[in-house]
């Protein structure tokens, strides 16, 4: 419609390149004013929202505040807190338990999954809602169903079962040296389903003729696994491992329903000694202290991550 | 189905050698019959924890105190459900979650997919340092950052009894406010947009500019109806992260009038201590709304979840 309307206006015989060459440059201020426009709300929302705050996490590490009275400055005296906090760190190293344990386990569950369902499976639709409802539930219902499934009572549905075979009951959550891999159970439960979807995409790029050449060479199953397979997933396989590490150092719904941290603070991880930090005891300068932390140990992580998986493609 | 793998090779495997093809042909079809029996397997276990929701939330209370507990409920209880409805207010709850992922999916699309329609087809200055930014405001967790953005909306001023520099009330504490405000937009959808959006005809933007088109209207009616698929993802994937969000709503929000359904399972929990029928039932009342959601647009979750990996 407005091809007709604009065409011959723009066109008059006789003027058409210094006009052409007038209304590109137009077209140009425009594509300028509008891409600002279009990038601006986004932009300054994430400035205010992320950027700020990250500065204020930062600043506010460098003092004593407890959200009543005005921040006073504290220079590193935060930080040589964490430093001496063994809480801090012993919830560091839950964090990394809970990674070392769970993201191998759930790494390899959902690959060979993912390779069962790569084929031409009866019902392969209905198999991958089941594995992957986990993870579009809330972490506080899937929680609260595992706070019921590990009950300590004969009645807990794990006690069931394990009376079946003579065992327990026992109590799961409420037992420090069960209830960290109790924890743990429940994220490679909840973690199998995204990290069998990301390695289904990746499968569904892997070249056929790889495994027909493999088949030539006499490959059993077992070796194509390992020599092929394994090798092309390897982009896929640093991606999940970097995300799910990041997503590790930020497990908090799971934890402040499961155990609260407990028993005994045998289940404390980072963001949960934060959120205690900070909420309940009100020494704000010190969570930000750790907030730090958390970001400095995130980078470190997707750094290392980097160099032992040996990196995407783009490398 | 499963002896489909099998047709490509069969020619090959010509009528010269029957026995080791019908041996092989066999060998395969028990690969496949283990493979299933396995997947059947994994799938039970997957779904089992969700099964015994389900089945505690109809289960007579009497059930759950006998030993040993009969593992399928004798009768269905649907009384439950009501008895949770009226213990709290769970439809105010869900309303609540309801408002608030709306919000999320309708300001995701909105504000998402202008950023990401200029990062991926616009030339303007600073193109590149928002688009560097925004990676960036991926890799930081919100955990790193929430203790700031709590003060600041505690301390937003003239709001809540606040002072113009934000002193002296709540800010805005207990509001819809913030609820919806700081998560409005996600880095990650923009980024997620520019990805769709980087995948439509640069030409077609060239035509339409030649024909005089504006700008925005090369945005709004030209490219973005080529990734409707894509609204819907970033629509969805923001309902569910609005739904099923927790920490954020837990800690601005102190009445009932606000409170979101997955706070309200959390306080319900110390409300109703160990009455796991009534417990599971208002877990059910919040789970399954998001599993229905999966199963009708699962095709476009996947494609946004198989993109995202955080959840």
């Amino acid at each position: 419609m407005t091809t007709t309307d604009r065409l011959p206006a723009a066109a008059p015989a006789g003027r058409t390149a210094p006009r052409g060459t007038r209304r590109r440059a137009s077209v140009r201020t425009a594509e300028r004013r509008w891409g600002l426009l279009l990038a601006a709300p986004a932009t300054l929302h994430t400035l205010l929202w992320i950027g700020v705050p990250i500065v204020v996490a930062f600043v506010l590490s460098f003092t004593a505040y407890d959200i009543i009275h005005t921040p006073e400055f504290a220079g590193l005296d935060n930080y040589a807190t964490i430093l001496g906090d063994g809480l801090f760190w012993r919830s560091v190293l839950h964090n990394v338990i809970i990674a070392a344990i769970g993201i191998p386990v759930s790494m390899f569950l959902a690959l060979v999954l993912a390779v069962m369902l790569n084929r031409a499976v009866p019902g392969r639709g209905i198999f991958r809602v089941m594995v992957f409802l986990p993870h579009i539930t809330a972490t506080v219902a899937v929680a609260m169903i595992w706070l019921w499934i590990y009950n300590p009572s004969e009645n807990g549905l794990l006690n069931i079962v394990l009376g079946v075979v003579g065992i327990g009951p026992l109590p799961f959550l409420t037992n420090p040296d069960l209830a960290l891999g109790s924890v743990i159970l429940v994220t490679i439960w909840q973690g199998i389903g995204l990290k069998m979807l990301i390695y289904l995409a990746a499968l569904q790029g892997v070249d056929g003729q790889l495994y027909e050449a493999a088949d030539l060479d006499g490959a059993g199953v077992v070796q194509k696994f390992r020599h092929v397979t394994v090798p092309m997933l390897r982009p896929a396989t640093f991606f999940i491992l970097i995300t799910s590490l990041i997503g590790n150092f930020q497990t908090f719904d799971l934890i402040y329903i499961l155990t609260e941290g407990g028993p005994a603070n045998s289940t404390s991880v980072v963001t949960y000694r934060i959120y205690q930090t900070a909420f309940q005891e009100f020494r704000v300068g010190l969570a930000n202290a750790q907030s730090v932390v958390l970001l400095l140990i995130l980078v470190v992580l997707a750094f290392l991550s980097r160099r032992i998986v040996g990196g995407t493609d783009g490398d | 189905m499963a002896t489909d793998t099998l047709s490509p090779r069969t020619p090959a495997a010509p009528a010269a050698r029957p026995p080791r093809s019908t041996s092989l042909r066999r060998q395969k079809r028990l690969a496949s019959g283990g493979v299933l029996a396995v997947l059947i397997i994994a799938s039970l276990l997957m779904a089992a924890p969700f099964l015994w929701m389900a089945l505690s939330s109809i289960r007579d209370p009497t059930e759950l105190a006998k030993v040993p507990m009969p593992l399928i409920p004798q009768d269905l209880r649907l009384e439950n459900y009501t008895e949770a409805l009226s213990r709290a207010p769970f439809g105010i709850y869900a309303r609540n979650s309801l408002i608030l992922a709306t919000a999320a999916a309708v300001l995701n699309v909105v504000f998402g997919s202008a950023c990401g329609y200029a990062l991926a087809k616009m030339r303007f200055p600073l193109a590149p340092a928002v688009f560097g930014w925004m990676v960036a405001c991926i890799m930081i967790p919100f955990y790193a950052t929430v203790i700031p953005v709590f003060l600041m909306v505690r301390h937003m001023p003239l709001f809540g009894g606040n002072t113009i520099l934000g002193a002296g009330g709540t800010g805005w504490i207990d509001t819809w406010w913030a609820l919806i405000v700081p998560g409005a937009i996600s880095p990650f959808m923009v980024f997620l947009f520019r990805q769709f959006y980087v995948a439509t005809p640069t030409e077609l933007i060239e035509a339409a500019r030649l024909d005089g088109v504006s700008e925005f209207g090369i945005y709004t009616r030209i490219v973005t109806p080529l990734i409707k698929p894509g609204l819907l993802t970033v629509a969805l994937l923001s309902f569910e992260a609005g739904w099923n969000n927790f920490l954020w709503p837990l800690l601005v929000t102190t009445s009932d009038s606000l409170r979101v359904i997955q706070v309200g399972i959390s306080s319900f929990r110390q409300e109703a201590a160990t009455d796991w029928h009534l417990l599971m039932a208002g877990t059910t009342l919040a789970a399954v709304p998001m599993i229905i959601l999966f199963l009708v647009f699962q095709r476009y979750f996947v494609e946004g979840f198989a993109a995202s990996g955080i959840k």
